[in-house]
């Protein structure tokens, strides 16, 4: 049986420098991730958390943060009842340059059978990552309209 | 158990209409396609394929051909290696978003355990992001010289 988990591999024109103060830095997550500040220190045991708006949609703490190159923290959805319940995934950033690129795989990783986390990060995560893309290669914020998502809820 | 089957969403800022150009052009699909030009009648049931100076990557025949929502076709892989493989398959999904087109690629049919979805599995991200960045910023992503490249 394959293991519940969600894995998205990117190809982008950056720095590994570049895409780890994108993946950080929540002045720039609020342009790409639909609004979404990303509010840690960054430290190895750091709580961690995604804020909208003002609403903390999802929490963890830092795993691993070896600037540039990993970047894992573990993930708890706090927002909607039924994926609240749902125990804590573990997501890390894999950044490796090849060149004028930079290849990103995202792992989200540690779901439970039947997990609806699993199918929301699924449709999130795809749409986070093309608008991270469009914004390091264009400049421009990709304008995607959240309920293209599909995602209960998120519109 | 879980059939394998490969699915890559994403998002770009372009037309349903110039998407289906870069999809079904042999002069676009050389640019971010890494040099493999595509070529086919585009009816249903004729064939098409793929081919790099001259020799024939991927080859098989078109299954869906509506412009410009959606357009399959089946995968046979050239190489002899995985001549023995099954012929698998190929689905393009366009959604027009607003300004973005939601493009989704299902690749399913395949082997279990077979090299083709090993081989797809790390070929479709790099082949979609040379796309987007194409179709975004005019030129394809600059070729990976390095293990990238070599899946």
């Amino acid at each position: 049986m394959r293991k519940p988990e969600f894995i998205y591999v990117s190809y982008i024109e950056t720095t590994p420098e570049r895409l780890w103060e994108a993946l950080t830095n929540s002045a720039f997550t609020k342009r790409y991730w639909f609004d979404t500040e990303v509010r840690s220190d960054w430290k190895v045991g750091s709580p961690f958390a995604l804020v909208m708006g003002d609403k903390t949609t999802d929490t963890g703490a830092i795993l691993e943060a070896d600037r540039p190159r990993r970047l894992s923290y573990t993930f708890k959805h706090q927002l909607f009842e039924e994926m609240r319940n749902e125990p804590a995934t573990k997501v890390v950033f894999t950044i490796e340059p090849h060149g004028k690129i930079v290849k990103l795989t995202v792992t989200h990783e540690g779901f439970i059978e039947g997990s609806k986390l699993l199918g929301a990060v699924s449709k999130g995560w795809p749409a986070i990552l093309s608008g991270l893309k469009s914004l390091l290669e264009t400049g421009e914020v990709l304008a995607i309209p959240p309920d293209a998502l599909g995602i209960e809820g998120f519109d | 158990m879980s059939k394998p089957e490969f699915i890559y969403t994403t998002y770009i800022e372009t037309t349903p209409e110039k998407l289906w150009l870069a999809l079904t052009d042999g002069d676009f699909t050389e640019r971010y396609w890494f040099g493999h030009r595509v070529a086919s009648a585009w009816e249903i049931g004729s064939p098409y394929k793929f081919s790099k100076q001259d020799e024939t990557t991927i080859a098989g025949k078109v299954l869906a051909f509506e412009p410009p929502k959606r357009l399959s076709y089946t995968w046979d892989n050239q190489k002899t290696d995985l001549k023995h493989e099954r012929s698998s398959r190929v689905t393009f999904d366009l959604e027009p978003r607003g300004k973005v087109v939601k493009l989704t690629v299902t690749h399913d049919n395949l082997d279990e355990g077979g090299k083709t979805f090993r081989d797809i599995s790390g070929g479709w991200p790099m082949v979609l992001a040379s796309l987007k960045s194409l179709l975004e910023t005019g030129q394809p992503l600059p070729p990976m010289s390095s293990p990238a490249a070599q899946g």
